[in-house]
């Protein structure tokens, strides 16, 4: 139990660099510390219980076989950034085109698709207005405002240019008027 | 603007906590991935790949610096080595890798990753039947396109790479198609490759082949009383006509006329029609002629059979023989999952006295259970799940090995049937059509009765399932969900499992005097010679307790203008006896059973007379219009002459006035099915 709370110490840059030297554990230890962050990114993008675990799931997977490729160029959790984010909308490609499937397992998707509370709070209603943006742009609002980086972090971990961040916000906050406007109406 | 301040509280929303199975799960899964990190294979050798469209705009830069194409006609001369080397690029390293945990297996450098994953994917399996559009299912579909011959595909994606490239930048839609095909003739391969590439999935796959096997029919002709009075078919208490219609309708493609037979449509959905009172009378008719919605001119002949329901306490006990599928081709999610499931409810409805055994065949065939009791359930939904596709089809030796059990544990005076779930695809031993109903029909003798139930689609053998249950004393049905497995195997379990008449035929005598010309809607598979109603040799449909089933015609009466065929000048003369007898009748009704267990058929008979007929169509009982709305409907799916000026509108409003209790919601179904195929139709004109 001591080694165990020793080793839970070590700071994230130590367990990369073990896990990059094949040592099991660490790399273990290193999901774990972070699998609730990549679950709740994913759980704010899609704003469903079930795909927020699927995505996360593909997330752990994707680490355990880039992980050796990591190269630290970035901050570990930006690099998680860009892999939950891009997890979520390949994701959300796929369920697209298999719609029509699914609609097939009718007794299935009702028992699986639980899409959590029915949006009363005003913060929930803001998300799942923030879900009909376009992709960069629910992404740009997804990190700055949702998770609170800097427009400079959200560029990287986007890898797009820190003016393009901007952009995108500013673009989302008019989409987002006109979408809790109409939001209202109904 | 939405302000930041407003933006702001999007920080403060509460997260769910993920649960903790998810997370044990994808921790499972990220060590999984790790491991198999850890020895990469030999062929794995892309560690960096780019993804496509950088690969081909750095392409275009490499092309560009070269100066390759410094003038038009130098360009000319290197089009096509540049085409060949954009083609090898583009397939060095392909980042696809849907679906490559499935198809490692096959890959014999791959094999050493294989326990990890299989590891994982049991941990899986339980979600999986939750949720089947799970992305490891999905993918393999996806991955399964065929290798095709490397040459042509080739040249395509130097086109369309050369085509895109002349303008500024190359556009990746074109890549993406090039990719496509890139993805269907190299999939076998590339799956040994690339573990480490985070996989676009946004690539559109080359649709699936569609090689569903159909026997192609014609509609049956408008037939004249005077030269044909006699009509003559088998009983056909199949549903799997419907509920592949609907599958296809879901998915917005309209059925192909061929898949689509008018009887089963109708015998799809319960119907309320009088039954007999006691088992002695297996069946009661119910006739009745009502003018036709289509055609103002015509009236309908409606023929209606309920099978005596038979009452649970008096059910005889079963010996069942689940022939379950379990080749490489069963491996998607709307097949053998579905299937497991589907079984699993039917081993729920069972008696305790009951036995079940289960046969499974892919490469051979094997028991995977001795006869068992279906008080043991534990033991054979363990059975069931241990069920695990791969390898080819020797549906022969299984049907073999499914009969010889149910010979095995036959129960006198009970019920003894096996039961095929088969994507319908034989490839090993006996796959000829003909040379299965010679050996279905051998094994028919031996009082064994058979059901299909055909699973998925794209490859589904619906006429080799047909042969089989035609000639097996079965029936066939299409499973496409889980609510079509419990409307199957429960709510109409006892019609399923339980014949009560077997080798069912009908013949119908017109009377040239009122009716004209006939016609019958629906039946063409089924349809039997004038003399074979006789011949107690000739096999027919069965029918199960409760089961309704309902024969539909077109009649003409004698002075109706709308005759498909004038009359003949000379033809009065031939009747030439003065008057026919029992002249006031439209038609005489002849059903000829034999008892489950019996050799001997019976007749029953019913002429119909003015008495049975009602004025108008809404006079008619609320089930009848269903059923002639469905048969509508069905006719209109085979594009027929008689409905073409009969609107999906017309039919959806009888529908909807007949929609009746409805207590299963199988008649709204219906309806929003009228509507889809509606405007389908509309799209394609």
């Amino acid at each position: 139990m001591a080694m165990m709370l020793d080793e839970s110490e070590a700071s994230d840059g130590d367990l990369i660099g073990r896990a990059r030297d094949g040592d099991r554990t660490a790399f273990g230890e290193l999901v774990e510390r972070h699998y609730g962050f990549v679950h709740r990114v994913a759980w704010r993008w899609c704003g469903n219980r079930s795909d927020a675990e699927d995505i996360a799931q593909e997330v752990c997977a994707r680490l355990g076989r880039a992980i050796r490729d990591y190269r630290g160029g970035s901050a570990f959790t930006t690099w998680l950034y860009a892999m939950t984010l891009n997890a979520a909308r390949d994701m959300q490609r796929k369920s697209a085109r298999e719609t029509a499937k699914t609609t097939a397992y009718g007794v299935h998707a009702l028992v699986a698709g639980d899409s959590g509370p029915e949006a009363e709070d005003p913060a929930e209603r803001m998300w799942a207005a923030v879900r009909q943006l376009p992709d960069k742009q629910r992404d740009a609002i997804l990190l700055v405002y949702g998770e609170g980086l800097s427009h400079a972090a959200a560029a990287d971990a986007m890898t797009i240019a820190e003016t393009t961040v901007s952009w995108h916000i500013h673009e989302a906050k008019k989409r987002l008027k006109l979408l809790m406007r109409s939001a209202g109406e109904e | 603007m939405v302000d930041d301040n407003e933006l702001d509280m999007l920080r403060n929303i509460p997260t769910p906590a993920p649960s903790a199975d998810a997370k044990a799960r994808a921790l499972a899964a990220a060590m999984a991935a790790y491991d198999l990190e850890k020895n990469p294979a030999s062929t794995q050798g892309t560690e960096k790949a780019d993804r496509l469209t950088q690969r081909a705009r750095k392409l275009w830069r490499d092309i560009m610096q070269k100066k390759l194409i410094a003038a038009p006609a130098l360009a000319g001369l290197v089009a096509l080595p540049i085409a060949g080397y954009a083609t090898f690029y583009l397939m060095e390293g392909s980042p696809f890798n849907f679906g490559a945990e499935q198809e490692i297996a096959e890959a014999p450098s791959g094999r050493l990753k294989e326990a990890p994953v299989a590891e994982l994917r049991k941990t899986d399996s339980g979600a999986a039947q939750t949720a089947p559009a799970k992305p490891l299912a999905a993918a393999s579909q996806a991955a399964k396109a065929e290798a095709k011959a490397a040459a042509d595909v080739e040249a395509k994606a130097a086109a369309d790479v050369m085509n895109e490239a002349a303008p500024a930048m190359p556009a990746p839609e074109a890549l993406t198609d090039a990719a496509s095909e890139m993805s269907r003739m190299s999939a076998p391969t590339l799956t040994t490759q690339l573990q480490g590439v985070i996989a676009p999935s946004d690539m559109p796959m080359a649709p699936p082949e569609n090689r569903d096997r159909v026997e192609d029919f014609k509609t049956n002709p408008v037939r004249s009383a005077l030269e044909d009075p006699v009509s003559t078919f088998s009983i056909d208490v199949d549903t799997a006509s419907y509920s592949f219609a609907r599958r296809l309708l879901k998915e917005g493609v309209l059925p192909q006329a061929d898949t689509v037979r008018v009887e089963e449509m109708i015998n799809y959905f319960p119907y309320d029609w009088k039954g007999p009172e006691a088992i002695t009378t297996p069946f009661n008719t119910t006739v009745s002629v009502m003018p036709t919605p289509w055609n103002e001119h015509t009236k309908l002949m409606h023929v209606a059979i309920k099978g005596y329901d038979v009452k649970p306490i008096e059910q005889p006990k079963a010996n069942l023989v689940f022939l379950i599928d379990v080749s490489g081709s069963m491996d998607e999610p709307d097949k053998l999952p579905l299937l497991r499931s589907a079984f699993r409810l039917l081993v729920n409805k069972l008696n305790a006295d009951d036995t079940v055994s289960i046969v499974a065949y892919a490469g051979n065939a094997g028991t995977v259970l001795e006869p068992t009791k279906a008080s043991d359930r534990e033991k054979i939904l363990s059975a069931i799940d241990t069920l695990a596709p791969g390898g080819s089809t020797a549906g022969e030796a299984g049907i073999r090995e499914a009969y010889r059990l149910a010979q095995k544990s036959f129960v006198k005076d009970g019920i003894n049937r096996v039961m095929l779930a088969t994507d319908g695809d034989f490839n090993v031993g006996q796959t000829d059509d003909d040379e299965l109903k010679r050996l279905i029909e051998d094994k028919r003798k031996s009082g064994v009765f058979l059901s299909v139930f055909g699973f998925g689609r794209g490859n589904l053998n619906d006429q080799m399932m047909q042969t089989i249950a035609q000639n097996g004393n079965g029936t066939a049905a299409y499973i496409d969900t889980l609510a079509e497995a419990e409307k199957v195997l429960v709510q109409d379990a006892s019609s399923t499992l339980f014949p009560i008449a077997k080798d069912v035929k009908i013949q119908v005598e017109f009377n040239p005097a009122a009716v004209a010309e006939y016609r019958l809607i629906g039946y063409e598979t089924r349809a039997l010679n004038r003399e074979d109603f006789n011949n107690d040799r000739v096999d027919a449909g069965e029918i199960g307790s409760g089961h309704s089933v309902t024969a539909i015609y077109e009649i003409t009466p004698k002075d109706s203008p709308s005759l498909a065929m004038d009359p003949l000048r000379y033809g009065q003369a031939s009747t030439g006896n003065g008057g026919v007898a029992n002249a006031d009748e439209y038609a005489f009704v002849k059903i000829r059973y034999k008892a489950p267990d019996g050799d001997v058929s019976k007749l029953i008979t019913t002429p119909v007379t003015k008495t049975n007929e009602v004025a108008s169509f809404d006079g008619a009982g609320t089930d009848q219009r269903f059923s002639v709305a469905v048969a509508a409907f069905g006719q209109k799916l085979r594009d027929e002459d008689a409905t073409a000026k009969f609107g999906f509108d017309r039919i959806a409003e009888i529908a909807s006035a007949a929609r009746g209790a409805d207590p299963y919601g199988y008649r709204a179904e219906f309806l929003s099915l009228v509507r889809l195929a509606s405007s389908l139709q509309g799209n394609k004109q």
